[in-house]
């Protein structure tokens, strides 16, 4: 057992160490020692396994990966771990959007030390989805992550938290069963949990048993996809996301949605029976932007519109990343169209994040959600004690972002996803999709006008202060969002560099600022007005409210995982 | 209409749901024997434990007990949340919420005395039963997670017995307790890191008989851990005693 071993599993267990200890001196100590000990144990947790991963960089670019089994016990029967990019990208991925969140909780609310420990559990948990390569181990971690989201989803103090958070328990929980039945299935043929030797077990099939096998991959596919919430999956998305308090919504579309994923990577790699499930998959991506998008247009509350918008964004990832396993990961399109996925993961969330706090913020401070009826939410923030309109522009920011003008991220992940997409059925859809995006952002961002009937707010005595904290978390999201777009061939190439280290030297990055790709944005731009003119005409607001009563019941959530399960398993047929 | 429409949903389900699971439930394949015959021979050996369900869970698996262990205790932290929030909330907000309302939430009011005698009597007989499916959980079937929640049942017993409260009963001590052996089964499960056997690695591999000890240490602690966080849940889902 050596030392990288031992950092490898830093990520694990440091989180686990810190969230111990803050809860130990939350039960033991004064509160003015918790503060210290959530400060010092986010700063162990979190920022401290980081910079010993980032030190594993150079082995994973020369030996592809690493691996190492718990407890040092053999490889046949004990849980098998495999470091590889992927496992540093999600790891960077989930500290990325968690420490800023975990700032503007502070004063905003749920900022309390349980707060803390369950972050720091949700991070142990993520990192060890990123690197399991045991079937079983994967489902107790994504039970763990799933059981921190419904935990902080309850935290929400709208009415109905509750009950978003237990639509999403009981439809996970359920699905997860299904999970353990196909790891029990491919467990009976192939008498292994562990990647490597599920998938040599499989090549061995014949006769009764490849069905036997594909049903198994089938349920263990689909409740992760749940997680993802590609289409029919995605009912419970929008309470789940929009009741929760801000921080948590920012993390729950930045991160959660993502790991499962990219973790499913591995999955799709054990059979070739699996990766034959990929296209529909991203079919199913594609539709799911540009049905989310419309359905996006057509929401009144601020956070349902937002929370819309991450399925939406989820069809771009899923679309790209279900193309890449089609064309097979370790070839060159395969490549770079997983780079392409990856990145769009990334920059989405970060101005996610970022628009979902700045939202929250806002709304919060107008004490208004409604799109329609809000104006002068900046007026309003001013009230709080606001000096800087930092708010409003960190959010212009986020919006240019997700409407993808350059230069900020937003722009160069759409046009590397649209880009490697080219000529298929998909990319004709996500360029709809991208027009219906800016529509609706140009919606959304009404809230700042000046209103006409100027609010009137009940004087204050006392001048009340903005917290620091608010907006250091707005400035940190904000600059990475800016920082990513002004370096996106750097980072481009960190991800393909990780993903597959020979592409990175072939990629060229000369097709951004090409006239077509200038043009189509420029385009895609002026589509976006001329839907969001549609959209506020009479006609158009009639059939937006159709739309928007358009909302699933508890019993659709279960009808769009068996739906989704049907039509899978009738196309593997 | 609706009622049909939500049965004709329900038996689509169903009907998908049980075509999707059959071939996997059905398939005739012969169970694997690889890891069974690896384990009867090499799991006395590997972690020292007689019990060969022991060596699994808290030696080749221990991981997995891990985050098992981590999902109980967040999901009792949510509901002690839950319960804690609803306990503040104000009766004019009319919120879905999953607990009765608080009038009817009154601690006593099921509370006879053949409930008392009994559950007083039984509460140690059934607590030690509790520590000694703990403590053995190495050499026979039990172990921390079964002896948890007997030594749970038997604190809540010693609850319902008893007018006045115990230490045994009283919220704050069982959650330090609780977070204490949190705090210990993080460090034992790290401190392999030290003593070059790796993450979750039996630090005290020295002799041939010594090593069941950290089998045993791992039970003792898991089963403390889940004892008292299902007991904090239990006495504050009967009214909360917190605040006496």
């Amino acid at each position: 057992m050596n030392i990288t071993h031992t950092i490898l599993f830093s990520p694990v267990f440091l989180p686990l160490i810190a969230a111990a200890g803050i809860l130990f001196i939350k039960s033991f100590c004064p509160t003015s020692i918790r503060r210290i000990a959530e400060y010092l144990g986010i700063l162990i947790g979190m920022v401290l396994p980081l910079l010993l991963v980032l030190t594993l960089y150079p082995i994973v670019q020369n030996q592809g990966y690493i691996e190492t089994t718990i407890g040092g016990y053999a490889k046949s029967i004990g849980i098998v771990y495999r470091f590889d990019g992927m496992s540093l990208l999600l790891i960077l991925l989930a500290a990325a959007i968690t420490l800023p969140s975990w700032i503007f909780s502070r004063k905003e609310g749920p900022g309390h030390s349980y707060f803390t420990a369950l972050l720091l559990i949700q991070n142990s948990s993520i990192a060890a989805i990123g690197m399991t390569s045991d079937l079983f181990n994967l489902f107790v971690c994504l039970e763990l992550m799933g059981v921190t989201a419904y935990v902080l989803i309850a935290t929400g103090k709208k009415a109905n938290a509750a009950y978003a958070s237990f639509s999403y328990l009981m439809i996970s929980s359920s699905a997860m069963v299904f999970f353990l039945l196909g790891t029990f299935g491919l467990y009976k043929i192939t008498g292994s949990l562990s990647y490597e030797a599920i998938e040599s077990g499989l090549e061995t099939l014949s006769g009764r048993d490849q069905y036997v096998a594909l049903f198994s991959l089938l349920l263990i596919i689909i409740p992760v996809l749940l997680r993802v919430a590609v289409m029919p999956l995605s009912l419970w998305l929008v309470d789940a996301h929009s009741k929760a308090p801000h921080a948590v919504s920012a993390l729950l579309s930045g991160v959660l949605l993502k790991v499962p994923l990219f973790a499913l990577l591995r999955v799709f790699a054990l059979s070739p029976l699996a990766s034959s499930l990929a296209l529909p998959i991203s079919y199913a991506g594609a539709a799911t932007a540009l049905i989310a998008v419309l359905l996006a247009l057509s929401q009144s509350d601020a956070k349902q519109l937002l929370a819309y918008h991450s399925i939406s964004q989820i069809g771009y990832i899923v679309s790209a990343w279900g193309l890449a396993l089609h064309a097979g990961i370790s070839t060159t399109t395969g490549s770079l169209l997983l780079a392409a996925s990856f990145f769009h993961a990334f920059s989405h969330a970060q101005f996610k994040a970022l628009l979902f706090l700045t939202i929250g913020k806002a709304t919060d401070a107008a004490n208004n959600r409604n799109v329609y009826t809000l104006r002068g939410a900046n007026q309003a923030l001013r009230n709080m004690g606001e000096r800087v309109p930092l708010t409003m522009l960190c959010f212009l920011v986020g919006a240019l972002s997700i409407s993808a003008l350059p230069p900020f991220n937003g722009f160069y992940s759409k046009t590397l996803v649209t880009y490697t997409l080219k000529g298929s059925l998909h990319y004709t859809f996500l360029s709809v999709a991208s027009a219906g995006t800016v529509a609706s952002f140009i919606k959304l961002s009404r809230i700042f006008l000046p209103s006409k009937h100027p609010m009137v707010f009940p004087l204050v005595k006392e001048r009340k202060r903005f917290p620091v904290s608010s907006h250091l978390a707005f400035i940190l999201l904000a600059l990475s969002c800016l920082a990513v777009g002004l370096f996106s061939e750097q980072t481009i190439l960190f991800i393909t560099g990780l993903i597959s280290p020979e592409e990175a030297q072939t990629y060229d990055s000369s097709f951004f600022f090409t006239q077509d790709n200038l043009i189509k944005t420029s385009i895609t731009a002026l589509a976006g007005l001329v839907l969001f003119g549609i959209a506020v005409s009479k006609p158009g607001k009639h059939v937006l409210h159709f739309l928007e009563k358009r909302r699933g019941g508890f019993t659709d959530l279960f009808l769009g995982f068996a739906t989704a399960l049907g039509a899978l398993a009738l196309f593997a047929w | 209409m609706k009622r049909t429409l939500f049965i004709i949903k329900l038996i689509f389900i169903l009907l998908i749901l049980a075509l999707a699971i059959f071939p996997v439930i059905l398939s005739s394949h012969s169970w694997p024997v690889v890891s069974r015959d690896y384990l009867y021979e090499n799991a006395l050996s590997d972690t020292g434990a007689v019990n060969t369900v022991s060596s699994i869970y808290l030696g080749y698996r221990a991981m997995d007990t891990l985050g098992e262990t981590l999902v109980l205790l967040v999901s009792i932290t949510g509901t002690m949340g839950i319960l804690i929030n609803l306990g503040r909330e104000n009766e004019e907000e009319e919120a879905v919420s999953f607990s009765l309302a608080p009038e009817k939430r009154a601690t006593n009011a099921q509370r006879t005395h053949l409930l008392e005698v009994v559950a007083s009597k039984l509460g140690p007989v059934v607590l030690l039963f509790g520590f000694y499916v703990m403590l053995y959980g190495h050499i026979s079937p039990g172990g921390g997670f079964q002896g948890g929640v007997i030594v749970a049942s038997a604190i809540v017993f010693l609850a319902l017995g008893t007018e006045t409260q115990t230490k045994l009963t009283n919220t704050n001590v069982l959650g330090r307790i609780e977070s204490l052996s949190f705090l210990v089964l993080i460090i034992a499960a790290t401190s392999g890191v030290f003593f070059e056997s790796g993450f979750f690695g039996n630090p005290i591999k020295s002799g041939s008989s010594l090593s069941a000890n950290f089998i045993i240490l791992l039970n003792i602690i898991i089963g403390l851990k889940v004892g008292t966080s299902i007991a904090v849940m239990c006495i504050a889902m009967m009214g909360g005693r917190r605040g006496h």
